[in-house]
């Protein structure tokens, strides 16, 4: 290391400091378990409740089950539909995911690094799409979506899922481009290349970053949305798994100890991938954000 | 090439963006074929919806054939008139007001306590996170149950006590509160999070300075932690509109929106008087409403309180 | 005003030890220098004096208190941080200012202090600005008042210079030392350039992996250094250092030059020692021991030439006499006074008497 490129301490950086008192201590870690009792109790409960009977719900919601009702989740891990539904949402998640970055990352070139009459104004046109939600446009969406024949299609679902997506992450990716250095650029024109072989070869690589960042929020809003899938399908075995709790429901109405294992392993999946990424998912999320 | 490079670099970059721009040839292939992709399904699926809420807006419409019965502003009428949707504001107006008096604060604190160098803040940091990432769907569906009366935790709690539990979602007086429970529970980890984002690009040695100067703990917060904090906090407030206006799918598996329309918020009360009944005409007009009020709040909230952050 | 005392001072995070136990005295009024290479642990040891790190052991004294257990603000010191650390939603008026609000003092009484202070570091002009609409330098000024304005015991700087470019670093030193001379003030400077150091302070101390390697005034350090990590340290260009072995009263090279010295006991014959020279005491005039190499390398600062030069594979920097037309290739013959040349035992200790 050497010592003048050295902006601020080690020590500055670092945590660092004067530790804390016992009382202080005291003080932040009862405030922070409370408020984690709150998040988790209703979650352990849930998951919980998955293993109970309905009687014993009535009087132990709180405790662990007397007599462990595997069965529950057995009976749904074998259904179909728990399988479908999570298969369908993938599907469409997927499919959303790759024509959002796809879309997004060609357009946002464009207007990052091509300069021509009338961009300003259709970057404008984009970021309208960030000012309001699917819902407001939901009626006349439907109909456009039945007119070109795509109601109750996985195609229903993702157009205008991608579509809403694109204001936002056109603008993540065009920051992005803007901020690569721009001595790339000349080094890559000055080698010979065009504007498509620097798009592939040089900006996509390098935009790993935000490709994931976009690709998390795209991912995470479709898996989790239930407004468009609502509205668009009809038929139950092409049902996304936000629709197919609400079904479910609907069915077993209050058999809750199944809605309640029901819902535990349709969450499963989030929780554990959120977890295993945890770095990166709170990252994509929050930078839509702040940026 | 080794001899232009020298000149290359001497150049001001502003000009060599020029040159460069001008010399690069096939600017036009990448723009035909990059970006209508993208314009073409935006328009079909954004703007194009929108334009037409607004024609339709003016028909009395159920969505079979063409509109063809105009009737002016009668739906807009309509709409001001259902007691249902003055609900919907207030609710929608409500959400807002605790998420800034409540929500904000919470998150805000929270963020103060899991950015000391104390062992564990990680992992709370992930568990006040983890409702944010839920599904709506899944977090209304598990406060349903532990709102229940009979089987839910609210029930066993009231048990405890030896009480008959109430059912709260379904009192039309209690309802909306319960729902502003679970809306706080879902969210203040979003906006814990750009706190402490907001927190850690303090730099650390002017709380230091703080210290040194002799200002306590409090003074270190509302002096210089929260003046520093102030566009995090414009934003937080700014996700919190935006987010309120949107509320849908987590009001669904809860109440739907009752009891007696109690929790309707503007999305929900869209669904149900304009979906549902597939009024396409009236439900045109609620969007048209609600994309007013969306694009009206935010352009004001930026211009007044975003303009220099 | 008051002295600090340093006793015993140790810190370690967790199994690491930083610190290892550094005694110090400095005297009221007194200007010293805390100087080492980056990571030494220069900034610890000023931020345990601050109170914004926790001493692991050993005891501070600010005057004739223990302050271990005070917290920053009961122990009225004053700091200079490396980045400013400025307020950067108060203008430069109320970044001097708030300590003296925080403080409880009367309007009147802070107006007067924040004025005479901006006076004599000429903010005046600056008052109403905020952090971000000054250059470098006048942040820095904006620093250095933030300090002065409320009177304090102890001054503390760390690193405060490093961020500035070379010219105006140079007109800062000058001033930090004006500003020293009229308000008196006992302080610790941090930082890792030696002639920052040698210039400043009236006391200089050279850290090494968080022990200190010598105390003393800038030319005791440069006349006496205690062992080879202060010698290679203090001076520029370093000292050059080669391995030898003591024959007699002379250490020889592994070539068979021979430099007479004058020995301090404890160098007995055969004894591998460490020679080292400086290369401004290479001179041209014959005296006792001469060097003989091949010219490798000149750079030329235009008064003075330093010359690499090649003597048996062994690479000796020379100070010279920029008008010296000296070219790479050239074949040079230099001598040295025995009174010039440092013997260091394996240790590294200094066993020669100058
Ligand atoms: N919070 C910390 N945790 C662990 N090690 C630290 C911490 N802060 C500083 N250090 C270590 O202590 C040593 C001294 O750091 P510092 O006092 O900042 O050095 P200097 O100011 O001399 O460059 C360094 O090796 C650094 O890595
Ligand atoms: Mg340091």
């Amino acid at each position: 290391m050497t010592d003048t490129a050295e902006p601020i301490d080690a020590a500055t950086a670092n945590s660092g400091g004067r530790s804390l008192r016992f009382g202080t201590k005291a003080y932040l870690y009862a405030s922070l378990l409370i408020v984690a009792a709150i998040i988790i109790i209703p979650l352990i409960t849930t998951a919980l409740g998955g293993f109970k009977t309905l009687g014993e719900l009535r009087g132990n919601a709180f405790g662990l089950p007397s007599t462990w009702m595997w069965s529950n989740y057995g009976d749904i891990l074998m259904s179909h539909r728990y399988w479908l539904q999570m298969g369908n949402s993938l599907l469409i998640a997927g499919l959303t995911v790759f024509l959002v970055l796809a879309l997004s990352a060609m357009a946002a070139f464009v207007f990052a690094h091509v300069r021509f009459f009338g961009s300003q104004f259709l970057l404008n046109y984009f970021l309208i799409g960030l000012m309001f939600p699917a819902a407001t446009a939901i009626l006349p969406l439907f109909i456009r979506i039945r007119d070109l024949g795509l109601l109750d299609t996985y195609w229903g679902v993702v157009l205008p899922q991608v579509a809403f997506g694109l204001g936002m992450s056109i603008l993540l990716f065009r920051n992005y481009f803007r901020g690569l250095p721009s001595e790339l650029f000349d080094a890559a024109f000055v080698d010979g290349a065009g504007y498509f072989r620097f798009f592939w070869h040089i900006a996509l690589p390098l935009s790993r970053p935000i490709i994931a960042t976009v690709g998390i929020i795209s991912f995470v809003g479709s898996w989790n949305s239930y407004i468009l899938p609502l509205i668009m399908l009809n038929t139950e075995s092409r049902y996304p798994w936000p629709l197919g709790i609400m079904v479910y429901r609907g069915e077993f109405s209050t058999d809750w100890q199944l809605i309640l294992a029901f819902i535990t392993l349709t969450i499963t999946p989030t929780i554990v991938v959120f977890f295993a990424a945890q770095k990166h998912i709170i990252a994509g999320l929050t930078a839509g954000a702040v940026k | 090439m080794s001899q232009i490079a020298p000149a290359l670099e001497a150049a001001p970059t502003a000009v060599l963006h020029t040159r460069r721009r001008r010399g690069v040839r096939g600017k036009w292939p990448i723009i035909v074929l990059f970006l209508p992709p993208a314009l073409v399904l935006f328009t079909l699926f954004v703007i194009l919806p929108m334009g037409e809420a607004a024609w339709y807006s003016f028909y009395n419409w159920n969505g079979y054939g063409l509109p063809t019965e105009w009737i002016g502003f009668k739906n807009y009428e309509l709409i001001f008139k259902q007691s249902a949707f003055r609900n919907a504001l207030i609710n929608n107006g409500l959400i807002i007001v605790v998420s800034i008096c409540v929500q904000i604060p919470l998150a805000l604190w929270l963020a103060t306590m899991v950015t000391k160098s104390i062992k564990g803040a990680v992992v709370f940091r992930l568990i006040f996170f983890l409702p944010y990432v839920l599904a709506d769907v899944a977090a209304g569906m598990i406060w349903r149950f532990v709102y229940d009366g009979e089987f839910g935790l609210v029930a066993n709690i009231y048990e405890f006590f030896g009480q008959n539990a109430p059912f709260w979602l379904a009192d039309k007086n209690v309802a909306f509160s319960a729902v502003l429970g679970v809306i706080v529970w879902k969210y203040f980890g979003f906006h814990m999070m750009l706190f402490i984002a907001g927190l850690q690009a303090i730099d650390k040695s002017v709380l230091e300075a703080a210290d040194i100067d002799g200002a306590t703990g409090w003074q270190k917060f509302f002096k210089v932690t929260l003046p520093l904090l102030g566009s995090t906090v414009r934003l937080s407030v700014f996700f919190a509109v935006v987010g309120s206006l949107q509320l849908f799918d987590m009001i669904m598996p809860l109440t739907g929106g009752g009891p007696s329309n109690s929790t309707q918020t503007l999305v929900t009360f869209l669904y149900s008087f304009g979906v549902m009944r597939m009024q396409v005409g009236f439900g045109s007009a609620v969007g048209v409403v609600l994309f007013v009020i969306c694009v009206t709040l935010a352009f004001s909230y930026k211009r007044i309180f975003m303009r220099n952050d | 005003m008051a002295g600090l005392e340093l006793r015993n001072v140790a810190k370690s995070y967790g199994p690491v030890k930083v610190i290892e136990g550094i005694n110090l005295s400095i005297g009221d009024g007194e200007f010293v220098a805390l100087v080492g290479p980056s990571g030494c642990g220069k900034s610890t040891i000023l931020r345990m004096i601050a109170g914004l790190e926790d001493i692991t052991g050993g005891q501070i004294a600010i005057g004739s208190e223990v302050v271990n257990d005070l917290t920053p603000k009961e122990r009225n010191i004053a700091m200079v941080f490396q980045s400013y650390a400025l307020y950067p939603h108060m203008n430069v008026y109320r970044n001097m200012a708030f300590n003296l609000e925080l403080a409880g003092k009367p309007k009147a009484e802070i107006d007067r202090r924040v004025r005479e202070a901006a006076r004599m570091l000429e903010l005046e002009p600056l008052l109403d600005r905020k952090p971000s609409q000054l250059s470098g330098g006048q942040r820095q000024r904006v620093a250095m008042g933030r300090a002065v304005v409320r009177d304090p015991s102890v001054f503390l700087f760390d690193e405060p210079l490093s961020n500035l470019d070379a010219k105006l670093r140079v007109q800062m030193r000058s001033e930090i030392k004006a500003l020293h001379k009229k308000v008196g003030v006992t302080s610790v400077y941090v930082t890792h350039d030696q002639v920052e150091a040698m210039t400043l302070a009236d006391r200089v101390v050279v850290l090494d992996r968080g022990v200190i390697q010598q105390a003393g005034s800038p030319m005791e350090l440069y006349r006496e250094p205690a062992n080879t990590f202060v010698a290679g340290f203090i001076g520029s260009p370093a000292m050059n250092l080669f391995q030898a072995t003591i024959r007699g009263n002379t250490a020889q090279m592994a070539d068979g030059t021979t430099f007479a010295f004058e020995p301090d006991g404890g160098a007995s014959d055969g004894t591998a020692v460490t020679v080292g020279v400086r290369p401004e005491h290479f001179q041209r005039q014959k005296t006792d021991t001469a060097l003989t190499g091949t010219v490798s390398f000149v750079e030329p600062t235009g008064g003075l030439t330093f010359v690499t030069l090649d003597v048996a594979g062994v690479p000796v920097v020379v100070t010279t006499n920029g008008e010296d037309m000296i070219r790479t290739g050239d074949s040079l013959t230099v001598y040295v006074p025995s009174k010039n040349v440092y013997v260091f035992d394996s240790g590294g200790r200094r066993v020669s008497r100058n």
